[in-house]
């Protein structure tokens, strides 16, 4: 199916509230993480967010590290 | 006592079994190398511009409440000596993109940016206010005129106020890059180039040609670069003292 719209997609198809629920910003050890909720409660690193390269090599950065 | 030793060592050995099969998968590899505090920072601009409105979580994205903090953390701390910005967007956030490029101007320290894969639409205005911009060759950035969304009151005015916001793009990008306003538009308002669109998309070498983007080149030259200008900025700042 094809649509033809000036509309953006998710006024079209109207994103589900919960999918935003399980992702969060949040601060750890000082710096900026995105971070996505599991299932038993923990936090998957999915993102750091940074301006310095090294934190990118510093291994509790990471993604997919599993914080508590 | 020995066989709950054993226990915590094999947990911790499962633990560290766990992390490295999550290491490569993540990753794809399992060690990652470490080096020295660097005084080059890097600032990545990746997936959608997000400003006023935030967009579903499968969209990969840069907010831009975050990169602002970030541009006054570079500016202020004294070990950082300067700033690459790695471009690969799609646009977005005409607001949010002008405010990150207006930060990136106005920062006294050598920036440098390179455009990888693409730079379109408000990536455009991003790329050019560094110092100096690069592109990789097989980059591509897509100059548009500004594009509606959102509520229309009234079409004159809707239309008058859109006309204002490309302006504003148009301003920025003749300021801060070698590119003439004439073509720009020309560039901006091309038919036949994108299918049943205005505009126009320009790879690598063509971006250097009209004057939008300073060079060809890929993360060396953006090193030597900001290296160069490094070297200008503490030189400048002696003479002045």
């Amino acid at each position: 199916m094809i649509l033809y719209t000036p509309l953006c997609e998710t006024d079209v198809f109207p994103i589900n509230e919960a999918d935003y629920a399980n992702y969060e910003y949040v601060s750890y050890e000082g710096k900026l993480l995105y971070v996505e909720k599991q299932a038993d409660g923990s936090y998957q690193l999915i993102q750091l967010i940074s301006t310095d390269p090294q934190d990118y090599l510093n291994k509790a950065y990471q993604p997919g590290t599993l914080l508590s | 006592m020995d066989k709950k030793k054993d226990q915590t060592k094999k947990n911790e050995e499962q633990q560290g079994n766990d992390s490295l099969v999550e290491k490569i998968k993540q990753l794809g590899q399992v060690n990652v190398p470490q080096a020295p505090d660097s005084n080059v920072h890097v600032l990545p601009i990746i997936g959608q511009v997000e400003g006023h409105i935030q967009l579903p979580p499968q969209n990969k994205t840069t907010k831009y409440e975050h990169i602002l903090p970030q541009l006054i953390a570079v500016e202020q701390n004294p070990k950082i000596e300067g700033l690459i910005i790695l471009l690969n967007t799609v646009g977005g956030d005409v607001e949010a993109g002008l405010a990150l490029s207006e930060m990136i101007a106005s920062i006294s320290k050598p920036t440098v940016s390179i455009v990888l894969g693409g730079g379109h639409s408000i990536g455009v205005p991003i790329a050019t206010s560094t110092n100096y911009s690069f592109i990789v060759p097989t980059a591509t950035m897509t100059i548009h005129p500004i594009r509606l969304t959102g509520l229309v009151i009234g079409v004159p005015q809707t239309f008058e106020y859109l006309d204002k916001m490309q302006e504003r793009v148009i301003n920025f990008v003749v300021k801060h890059s070698n590119i003439k306003e004439e073509k720009f538009k020309d560039l901006m308002f091309a038919r036949g180039n994108l299918t049943r669109d205005i505009g126009t998309n320009v790879i690598g070498e063509e971006a250097v040609k009209y004057g939008l983007i300073d060079e060809v080149g890929g993360v060396k030259e953006a090193m030597n670069k900001i290296y160069e200008l490094i070297q200008q900025n503490s030189h400048d700042t002696e003479v002045k003292q």
